[in-house]
C-alpha cells in the first residue's frame, strides 16, 4: 500500500484568478474575497494587501459606474507572485477620454456641489504603476502594486 | 468577506464620536453624513470618526465626509479621523482630507 506523502507541495510562484462581475450592489467585495484567498495561498500577510484591496474597489467601481447597459459586467483579473499584483478590469461601456478628466482638488471639492470624482486619482497615486485604455468598445484598467 | 456596514454614536466631551464597522461605500458614506447631520444641527461642532473596524472604503464613500468637512468649515468646527488602517488613511491623504481633518492614533487623542 503506497503511503500518502506529508511533504507539503511547493507553492506555484504565480497564481491567478479571472472573474465576471455583475453590476449588483458591493459585487466587489467578491474579488476582494478571491484576492484575499489568493494572498493566503502565497503566504503573504494581510498587512501587505490592504492598499491592493483599495485599488481593486476602485477599478471595480469605476468599471461598473462606465459600464455600458448592452453588456453591464466587468471583467477582473489578478496575477499574484508573492511580491507583486496585477489588477486588470474592463468594462464593455462606451469608453471616455482619461486626458479629459480633470484632477479633483480638495480645495475646490469642499465648496462644489459634486465631492465625488476621486477614483483616477486614487487609483494612480497608490499604485506602483497605472494604466489605462478607452475606447468606444470600453476601458481598461490595468494597475501593479507591490505587496510590501 | 468585509462584513455589512453599521455605525454607532456617542457624545463625549461636548464632541460626536462616530465609530463605524465594515465596507463603506456610498450607502456608508451616506449613513455617516445623515448621523452627522442629525448632531451638528442640534450645534455639535466637534467630531471624531473612529474607522478602526473599517478597513475597505472606497472614494465614493469618501466623498460624503466632504460634505461633513464643508459644513464643519462653515460653522468653525473640526473633523478629527482616529484608528485609520494604514491603507485608509493613505486614501485619505491623497484626497486631501487632511488639509481641512485632523487624525489621530486613538479615540482618546482625539478628545
Amino acid at each position: 500500500m503506497k503511503s500518502r506523502s506529508t511533504k507539503k507541495k511547493p507553492v506555484k510562484e504565480t497564481v491567478s484568478l479571472k472573474i465576471e462581475l455583475p453590476n449588483v450592489p458591493d459585487i466587489e467585495l467578491v474579488a476582494l474575497e478571491g484576492l484575499d484567498r489568493l494572498a493566503r495561498h502565497m503566504g503573504i500577510a494581510e498587512a501587505k494587501t490592504g492598499e491592493a484591496k483599495l485599488l481593486v474597489t476602485e477599478a471595480i467601481i469605476n468599471g461598473l459606474e462606465h459600464s455600458g447597459s448592452k453588456n453591464p459586467n466587468v471583467r477582473v483579473e489578478f496575477t499574484m507572485t508573492k511580491t507583486d499584483l496585477v489588477i486588470f478590469v474592463r468594462d464593455y461601456g462606451k469608453g471616455f477620454e482619461p486626458s479629459s478628466i480633470e484632477e479633483p482638488d480638495i480645495r475646490s471639492k469642499v465648496t462644489s456641489k459634486s465631492k465625488r470624482g476621486w477614483g483616477l486619482k486614487v487609483m494612480k497615486s497608490m499604485s506602483d504603476d497605472f494604466r489605462i485604455e478607452s475606447t468606444t468598445r470600453g476601458t481598461k484598467i490595468t494597475i501593479r502594486k507591490l505587496l510590501r | 468577506m468585509e462584513q455589512q456596514f453599521s455605525l454607532t454614536s456617542e457624545i463625549r466631551n461636548n464632541r460626536l464620536i462616530i465609530a463605524t464597522s465594515g465596507y463603506v461605500n456610498n450607502v456608508g458614506g451616506e449613513a455617516i453624513a445623515k448621523e452627522f447631520t442629525r448632531h451638528f444641527q442640534k450645534g455639535t461642532k466637534q467630531v471624531v470618526i473612529n474607522l478602526a473596524k473599517s478597513k475597505v472604503v472606497n472614494s465614493i464613500g469618501m466623498s460624503f465626509l466632504i460634505e461633513i468637512i464643508e459644513q464643519l468649515e462653515e460653522a468653525g468646527g473640526k473633523l478629527v479621523f482616529a484608528e485609520l488602517d494604514p491603507a485608509v488613511e493613505k486614501m485619505l491623504a491623497i484626497m486631501g482630507l487632511f488639509t481641512f481633518a485632523g487624525k489621530e492614533p486613538t479615540v482618546e487623542d482625539a478628545l
